[in-house]
Parts: structure tokens; C-alpha cells; sequence
């Protein structure tokens, strides 16, 4: 398997912040890779020292295995598609299109040949000859997306291109983009703040937060096995639910600091007494009727939100807890909720260093 | 803001009407004078329209050899302006991109500079330029002096025009495959073009009026611009009033017409900075 993208070791400063600190990434051909964190976590930079936008302090940047640390934008034959599309304004959209093709001089006849096959491609056929200002937010999209794909570059990044279209259009062009990726062959690195774009679309996740990588891999990987308490709390949707506890004297429940300080059990063992934060997926507490007894919770209900498909109950406890429950009238007018939990659906992390904790 | 009822906004209309006669009266009293015979100048109380009218241009043209006053008025106008755009627009596109403390230092100085009169400039760039040996060649000093007292000017109001343009369109042109440079010339030029245009046709009229480097610099009648001509006009005895005010008709109906021409974009353009 060949690299395409290989990032090393990159540390990065503005003065005496510390943007980067150690990213180590390796991208294979075909690879679609989201980078994904909360704002301010460096996603962005990382992304724009991969265009060259951005120097870095120390580590290396490879594609295709050479070495480009330290070469300009234009000699990276990387394409990017940007937040704000970044069109041209005094071009029009042929024009924007094939930029690129004319400054490496490539013929007019084919450029305008190339033009058109890509405005087949992305649906802009009769665009062609319009100014961006002409064109609606998803057309413009588009365009931008066309523009880096005329080049047929070795690498596509993304920032965030998705976040200025409105709902229905962002889940639209959120498997157009896939779809582009996959018949292209491309190798392609996204930038979001959206777990969900990045958990549908990514072959491989990358969570950062504060210029480190807390954990990267498959998109289920990080939903089933966070290696700490805030990948698990940004995966997954709605976020997942914490609650201290104490592990009791047999070493496989938990004591939770709820009304009633209820126990549940958990699948393997840990040491008496460890002060530990239990986390609990909204979708993982199943809604049981009374009677059922092993590993239940009953919980008062503060607030009924209804989406139509899932209905999720928001509790009256501290801390307030999410369930995400299948639609069900007799929820709605309820007092309180009786859930079940499954042994292997409970996380444990360490309280202080908030690191998932494995069972013994 | 808008009045609300209609007599406050005839009020306002009104005051702006006689502001807008007292600015323009001089202007109205230049083309008066012009069209007057000499003795009805001097008439007292003076009339205000003329009765005789004469048009005096080809006479006056002629007999001063405003030919000649023109033209060098036009080279260094049109020096001074070439000089501008070429130092000032990088100049300005740079204090527009990279933000530090010693580009807010620049710029600080940049705007000092601007302080400066050109009276207080002359008599050190007289020595200079004398102990240069630039007195030999006075147009180009004057364009060179002219010039570096509008560059600032134009730096500030071009910087404005560039600050306008995202920086996202250059980046993407880097990475599109273009160079530093490339980007500059093929994306934030012709995106600040208005404001570039609009400071270089300010600058331009400003050269056009320029009077103190040319009346220190230029000993020469032959390289003397139209604004130093005028004064020949002037004796210690005898005025010839309409002979001036026609040579000033001659030479500021153009700039007027340009300007009026322009007046909308200029506005725009000045503003451009202000408003998003």
C-alpha cells in the first residue's frame, strides 16, 4: 500500500502559541480522511500545511513519498476546496474553472473542452459563461468543487465546503462529494466540525482537539472504543451521557452518583473503589416497562423531544441524562422512565485523566 | 437621517442649496470674470452676468503660451501618477496583507508623512536635489518631489481597496498553481481596480494643481506648468483679470468635466474602505 499524504511529527507555532503539537498522520491512495474537532483545534491549520498555505515549525510533509515540507502551493499539485469557496469574482465560471489549466499552459480549445466535461460532471452545464455572483450557494459550491477537480490533482483538501448550505443540502452534497471521491479514485482530506459528516463520509477519522490528535481510525472504532472521555462525548449523536461513579466492593458495578445512588454492573472488572466517569450512549439505555428487573434505572422525565423517527427523553437529574427511545405515545405523558442497560455498552474513563479505562 | 415632515426637509433642502452657492460661487465668479470685458471687471457695484460677453480663449492661449504650460503640466501629472501607482500599489498591497507591529509602525509613518506640507518639504529637497545635480533635469524633480508627497495618500486609500479583497482568492490561486507575485498581479489587482483607479485619477488632479515644487524646482519658463504660468499674469501695477480667469477657465474645465464624469465611482471608490 503506497502513501499518498504522510505527515510526520509536525509541530507548529505562532509565536508562543503552540497550533500543532506532534501530528503524525499516514494517508493511503484512495483514502478519505476527515479531520474533525471542535473550533480552534488546529483541523484548519493542519489542512492549510498540507496546501502549503501555512508553514510548519518542525516534521515533515510527504506525498507520493517526496518530500515537500518546505516547496510553495503551486509545486504540490494539491487541489482545495475552501469554507467560502474562494471563486473569483472577476471571472466567470469557465474561467474559474480551468485558472489552473491556463497558468500551466494548456490549450484554449482543450481547457474550454475540459470546462464543459467537468460542468458535466458537476452539473453546471449552462453555467458556464455566468459570473459566481450570478449563481445560487449551491451552484457556487460546485463550481468550487469543479475547480479542483479539472486538475486532476494528487491529493483534495476540504474546509469545511459544506457549512454555508443550508440542511438539505449539506446531506445532498455530503454523498455527491463521496460519490465524486469514490469515482474519481482520489485521495481526499476533509475538514468539519460536524461528527456526523465525518463519521458518514470519512474512511478514516481523525479527532484533534487543541493541536493533538486524541484518537484516529475507522469512524465505527471511534464510536465503539474511544480511547477517552472527550472522543467519546464528540462521536456520536446525540452526545453521550456522563455520570460519576464509585466501583463497588465487587469490583464489577458501579455505584452512580444519581437520586437513589442506583448500581448498574459492568462487563469485566476494576479495583474496589475507584473514583471513575461512567458513560452511557443516549441510544445504548433501552426503555423497559416496570416490571423488568437486572441492570434498570428509573429516572423522572424533564422534557420530551419528538424528531418523529426517535423521540429522546431528557431527565430530571443531575447531571441530566439523554434517551434516545423508539416513538412511543405512552413516553410522552410519563413521569418517569424505566431504562435498562447492557453490561457492554457501559464506558468507564478515569476521572482526573479522563482516559477510557479497560476492564481488568 | 430623514426628517419626517415635509418643512423641516424643505428647511434642510434649503441650507444645503445656499452652502452649496457660497462653495461653488468661486468657480461661478471664474467663468463670470472670464466672459467679461476688462472694464466691466473693475465696474462698481459689480454685475454679476456679464453684459458684453467675449470669449478670450485663442487669445490668451497664444499670447501666454499655455501650449506649452499645458503640456508640462501633463508630463508631470501624468510622472507623477506613473510613479505612484508603481511604488505605492505594492507598497500598499503589502501594509494591506502582512499584519505585525513593524507594518502598523510603517503604515504609522506612512500617515506621518502625510502630515508633512510640501512648503515645509521644498527647501530641504531644493538642496538635495541642487547637490544631486537634479535642477539640471526640474521636471523630474518636480515629479520625484510631487510624487513622494501624494504617495502616502494614495498608499492609504489603495491599502483600503486591498484589505477588501478576501485573502482566500489568493490562496486559492497559489494553490490553483500560481506564484506570490502571480496572484498579486492576476487576482488582487483587478479585484481592487476601482480604488485603484479612483487614487490614481485623485492623484492625478492633485499633481495637476501641484504649485510649490514646480514654482521652487523649475526656473525654466519652458517646463513651467499651468498653475505657475498663472501668475505671470500677475504685474505689480497693471492685472488683467479676465486674461486669468480665462487662462484658470482653460485649465480647470477639463479636470472639472473628468471629474464629473467620474464624481459616482470616485465616491464609491472612497468610501469602498468605510462601508461594506
Amino acid at each position: 500500500m503506497t502513501l499518498q499524504i504522510e505527515l510526520a511529527g509536525i509541530q507548529k507555532y505562532y509565536g508562543g502559541y503552540h497550533a500543532l503539537r506532534g501530528i503524525d498522520i499516514a494517508i493511503p491512495k484512495g483514502q478519505f480522511v476527515a479531520l474533525v474537532g471542535p473550533s480552534g483545534c488546529g483541523k484548519s491549520t493542519l489542512l492549510r500545511t498540507i496546501a502549503g498555505l501555512e508553514t510548519i515549525t518542525s516534521g515533515a510533509i510527504r506525498i507520493k513519498g517526496e518530500d515537500i515540507t518546505r516547496q510553495p502551493p503551486r509545486l504540490r499539485d494539491i487541489a482545495m476546496v475552501f469554507q467560502s469557496y474562494a471563486l473569483y469574482p472577476h471571472m466567470t465560471v469557465e474561467k474559474n474553472l480551468t485558472y489552473s489549466l491556463r497558468l500551466k499552459g494548456v490549450p484554449k480549445a482543450e481547457a474550454r473542452r475540459k470546462a464543459e466535461e467537468i460542468a458535466e460532471i458537476t452539473g453546471l452545464g449552462q453555467l458556464l459563461d455566468r459570473y459566481p455572483r450570478e449563481l445560487s450557494g449551491g451552484q457556487r459550491q460546485r463550481v468550487a468543487m469543479g475547480r479542483a477537480i479539472i486538475r486532476n490533482p494528487k491529493a483534495f483538501l476540504f474546509d469545511e465546503p459544506l457549512s454555508n448550505l443550508d440542511a438539505a443540502l449539506r446531506v445532498h452534497m455530503r454523498a455527491e462529494v463521496r460519490k465524486l471521491h469514490n469515482s474519481l479514485g482520489a485521495t481526499s482530506v476533509y475538514v468539519t466540525h460536524d461528527q456526523i459528516e465525518a463519521m458518514t463520509m470519512a474512511d478514516h477519522v481523525v479527532v484533534m482537539r487543541a493541536g493533538v490528535i486524541e484518537q484516529q481510525g475507522a469512524p465505527l472504532d471511534l464510536y465503539d472504543r474511544p480511547v477517552n472521555r472527550f472522543v467519546a462525548g464528540f462521536i456520536g449523536s446525540p452526545a453521550m451521557n456522563f455520570i460519576d461513579g464509585i466501583v463497588t466492593e465487587a469490583g464489577d458495578r458501579v455505584r452512580l452518583t444519581l437520586p437513589g445512588d442506583p448500581i448498574v454492573s459492568f462487563a469485566g472488572h476494576r479495583p474496589a473503589g475507584e473514583a471513575v466517569t461512567v458513560g452511557l450512549r443516549p441510544e445504548h439505555l433501552n426503555v423497559v416497562s416496570e416490571t423488568q428487573t437486572g441492570n434498570t434505572l428509573r429516572l423522572p422525565v424533564s422534557l420530551v423531544e419528538q424528531t418523529g423517527s426517535m423521540t429522546y427523553v431528557v431527565t430530571e437529574t443531575e447531571p441530566m441524562l439523554t434517551i434516545a427511545a423508539n416513538m412511543s405515545r405512552a413516553i410522552l405523558t410519563a413521569k418517569s422512565i424505566d431504562v435498562q442497560i447492557d453490561p457492554g455498552h457501559v464506558y468507564l474513563f478515569d476521572r482526573t485523566s479522563e482516559a477510557a479505562l479497560q476492564s481488568l | 437621517m430623514l426628517s419626517s415632515t415635509p418643512w423641516k426637509r424643505w428647511l434642510l433642502l434649503a441650507i444645503a442649496v445656499v452652502l452649496v452657492a457660497i462653495y461653488l460661487f468661486p468657480l461661478y465668479w471664474m467663468y463670470v470674470t472670464a466672459l467679461k470685458t476688462n472694464t466691466e471687471t473693475f465696474a462698481n457695484p459689480p454685475t454679476l452676468w456679464p453684459h458684453h460677453a467675449e470669449l478670450k480663449v485663442t487669445r490668451v492661449w497664444n499670447d501666454m503660451g499655455m501650449g506649452s504650460f499645458i503640456q508640462n503640466s501633463l508630463v508631470i501629472a501624468c510622472g507623477t501618477v506613473t510613479l505612484v501607482v508603481l511604488f505605492g500599489t505594492g507598497c500598499a498591497y503589502g501594509l494591506a496583507r502582512v499584519r505585525s507591529v513593524w507594518m502598523d509602525v510603517a503604515l504609522f509613518l506612512v500617515l506621518m508623512l502625510q502630515v508633512l506640507p510640501a512648503s515645509l518639504m521644498v527647501t530641504p529637497i531644493f538642496v538635495a536635489f541642487s547637490q544631486l545635480g537634479l535642477l539640471s533635469w526640474p521636471r523630474t524633480g518636480t515629479i520625484l518631489a510631487t510624487a513622494a508627497n501624494k504617495l502616502p495618500l494614495y498608499i492609504v486609500l489603495v491599502r483600503a481597496a486591498f484589505t477588501q479583497v478576501p485573502r482566500e482568492l489568493e490562496e486559492a490561486a497559489l494553490v490553483d498553481g500560481n506564484s506570490r507575485i502571480g496572484a498579486f498581479l492576476s487576482i488582487s489587482v483587478p479585484l481592487a481596480r476601482n480604488g485603484i483607479l479612483v487614487s490614481a485619477i485623485l492623484i492625478f488632479l492633485q499633481a495637476l494643481g501641484e504649485y510649490v515644487y514646480s514654482r521652487s524646482l523649475i526656473t525654466d519658463r519652458a517646463y513651467q506648468p499651468a498653475t505657475v504660468g498663472l501668475q505671470f499674469f500677475v504685474g505689480p501695477n497693471a492685472s488683467d483679470w479676465t486674461g486669468i480667469m480665462t487662462f484658470a477657465a482653460i485649465y480647470v474645465t477639463p479636470i472639472l468635466i473628468i471629474f464629473v464624469l467620474l464624481q459616482r465611482r470616485i465616491v464609491s471608490g472612497l468610501t469602498s474602505g468605510a462601508l461594506k
